[in-house]
């Protein structure tokens, strides 16, 4: 049996991007020649700088980004879907299983629909329930379970706080019953006390409706909490993946390094040492050649700097996978 | 020390189509030179307002108590009205950086050029003078390429650059009291520390008494001397930053501690604070938190304990009606 709902092979995702009309057509390449599979049940973290292409990745792997190259596989119960093949009918179908739950609670929201509607549209749409009782059970069971108050489904967004509002969109998106979530820097707007709250609705319901999440965030300390496996990406690239545990215990790629000692700590003795790198996230447009990180290493090895070194994930120990090129790199 | 900046019982209230919402009440602090006061708390308990307030920047339905006092350098800066008063402390010895650094540029006028006006207006000097001190200030901040830079727009920086860019312009007048709302919560970790480490710097060398406004208590753990916790528009714990972080008296910086994730114990489980901010139109009578606290007194339940903050240790002073709740 196969444990893997996703499998994501090569797949790279450009755009095409002209400076102005007469400027020559240029490529970016947000996402390149990435590898990964995620199992059954899991919450698969993904962490890196803005810009890296997290929320290219998933998108891509919801079927709203057009993929270059490789390929994204979701494997369903008794049927296969090729997201490069994919029929117009086989992607609606798609949509009901693997759906999106957005950064900002206050822009996701229209503000002139109630609770209720909002939550109901998908169902709507995708021709889910037969009739409105139909719709309004469902709405009503899938409310409660977000552990929203069912008296609020008749307002409107601008009478909750931002807390209440993710958990309204965290109920829109199961309320087709999907399988697969994208939670794109779904906690980042909200405040520390109400993050908590959200990272643990998010986790009992994966329990609760047999959820599997792609979590997408910048911040570690939380992708940590939450996520079993974490992958970390630099530029478009995946540089390090492992288990959580193990990534925070034994990070081993220089990027995964200095992203984890710049998180500052509560203790205002423990002053960090926060290992800095130099410069900025280069350009996607022109990234460097060979090994992306090259720019930035704080030690790379002589091949590496003039761009000899191709990339490419090696497993150093059983599920700990480091871009080979910095394996050797301090 | 010398005392830089003192603020006496500020209420700060504003007038909507809804009725009046108090937004800070009973507020006093104070911020020595070379000090830095982090203010910690929610979104909507009124650190931004209390900030604003200072160099009058709140918008015009705001109304402030008559006895509120905001005392820069032996002035009441509150009271102040005419333009000649208001630039001494918009950009003059107070200066502001805000969260979002491309709001805060304007988008269509070169940085450099930007830099220049807010020095002409509050420095007597002439245009190329403006001009060194500015490509000076870039440089400090770490920004290489200050020529090519100076003439660039806002749009064609990077996010952590243009925050750096704006501390420059921040600082550039040298102010003696430093307004930053939010500076690093736009960034990336790896840019938050570059930021975080160029501000500490800077702070030293001119000893700047700095207000550093934040949601993210290990952020202020890492910069402040003194810290405040805001809840609703009242402080209910202020202290010296490690007295606090370790030994917090208040529940509701116990809660904001509690819910941080822990990176050394990936284990332990996340402990939200349970309910809800209140909206300001329902603002709790007496004490703003108990519809919050996880162990109300039988009279604070019922409204009945007026706020007021009292010195458990010496510099340590916490809301009284929660001294004795859980």
């Amino acid at each position: 049996m196969n444990n893997d709902l996703i499998s994501v092979n090569n797949l790279s995702v450009e755009f095409d991007y002209q400076e102005n009309f007469l400027a020559k057509k240029q490529k970016i390449h947000a996402v390149q020649n990435i590898n990964i599979k995620i199992k059954k049940g899991s919450f698969f973290g993904l962490v890196g700088e803005s810009g890296s292409g997290k929320t290219t990745l998933g998108r891509a792997i919801l079927g709203a980004n057009k993929i270059s190259s490789g390929n994204v596989i979701f494997h369903d119960d008794n049927k296969d879907f090729d997201l490069t093949k994919i029929s117009k009918q086989e992607l609606k179908e798609y949509r009901k299983k693997a759906q999106l739950i957005f950064q900002d609670p206050y822009a996701a929201l229209s503000p002139r629909m109630t609770v209720r509607d909002i939550i109901a549209e998908p169902l709507e749409v995708m021709k889910i329930t037969k009739s409105k009782e139909e719709t309004d059970e469902r709405v009503r069971e899938i409310a409660s379970k977000c552990r929203l108050n069912l008296e609020h489904l008749r307002r409107f967004p601008h009478a909750f706080s931002g807390g209440q509002r993710q958990r309204i969109s965290i109920a829109r998106a199961l309320v087709s019953s999907p399988k697969f979530i994208v939670a794109d820097e779904s906690v980042a707007a909200l405040d520390v006390s109400i993050q908590a709250d959200i990272l643990n609705l998010l986790k009992s319901l994966r329990k609760e409706l047999n959820l599997t999440y792609l979590f997408i965030s910048h911040d570690l300390s939380v992708v940590a909490h939450v996520c079993d496996v974490v992958a970390v990406m630099y530029l478009g690239h995946i540089v390090e993946i492992a288990s959580s545990k193990e990534l925070f215990k034994n990070p081993k790629h220089s990027y995964t390094k200095a992203l984890l000692s710049s998180i500052p700590s509560i203790d205002p003795e423990k002053q960090s040492k926060a290992i800095e790198l130099t410069g900025e996230i280069p350009s996607a447009m022109n990234p460097p050649s060979g090994c992306v990180f090259r720019t930035r290493c704080p030690n790379p090895t002589h091949d590496c700097k003039e761009g000899n070194i191709e990339m490419g994930l090696i497993e150093v120990t059983p599920n700990h996978w480091v871009d080979q090129c910095c394996v050797n790199c301090k | 020390m010398e005392e830089l900046l003192k603020i006496k019982n500020l209420d700060v209230k504003f007038d909507t189509d809804e009725g009046r919402i108090t937004a800070v009440e009973n507020v006093s602090l104070s911020v020595n030179q070379g000090e830095v006061l982090g203010i910690v708390g929610e979104s909507g308990s009124g650190k931004s307002v209390t900030a604003k307030a200072i160099m009058q920047l709140n918008p015009g339905n705001t109304i402030y108590n008559e006895d509120a006092e905001i005392i820069i350098d032996g002035e009441n800066v509150i009271k102040f009205t005419s333009k000649e008063d208001l630039k001494k402390i918009r950009g003059g010895k107070v200066s502001m950086i805000f969260q979002e650094p491309m709001a805060s540029f304007a988008p269509a006028i070169k940085i450099g050029d930007q830099m220049v006006e807010q020095l002409l207006l509050h420095k007597n000097i002439k245009k190329e003078e403006a001009k060194s001190i500015s490509l000076d200030m870039l440089t400090r901040v770490g920004i290489t390429d200050t020529e090519k830079r100076f003439n660039q727009y806002a749009f064609e920086l990077s996010g952590g650059m243009r925050q750096r860019a704006m501390i420059a312009m921040a600082l550039s007048t040298m102010p003696k009291l430093l307004l930053a709302d939010e500076p690093t919560t736009a960034l990336d970790v790896t840019i938050q520390a570059q930021v975080l480490k160029l501000m500490k710097d800077i702070i030293k060398e001119y000893k700047m008494g700095v207000i550093f406004i934040t949601h993210d208590l290990a952020v202020i753990a890492q910069t402040a001397d003194q810290i405040a916790v805001m809840y609703l528009g009242c402080i209910v714990e202020k202290g010296p930053v490690n007295e606090i972080l370790k030994n917090p008296k208040h529940p509701y910086t116990k809660g904001l501690i509690a819910a941080l994730p822990d990176v050394n114990n990936l284990d332990a489980p996340l402990k939200p604070i349970p309910g809800n901010i209140p909206s300001p139109l329902e603002r709790p009578s007496n004490c703003v938190f108990r519809t919050r606290c996880p162990n109300p007194t039988h009279e604070c339940k019922e409204g009945k304990t007026p706020m007021g903050l009292i010195e458990v240790k010496p510099g340590h002073w916490v809301d009284k009606c929660c001294v004795n709740c859980g």
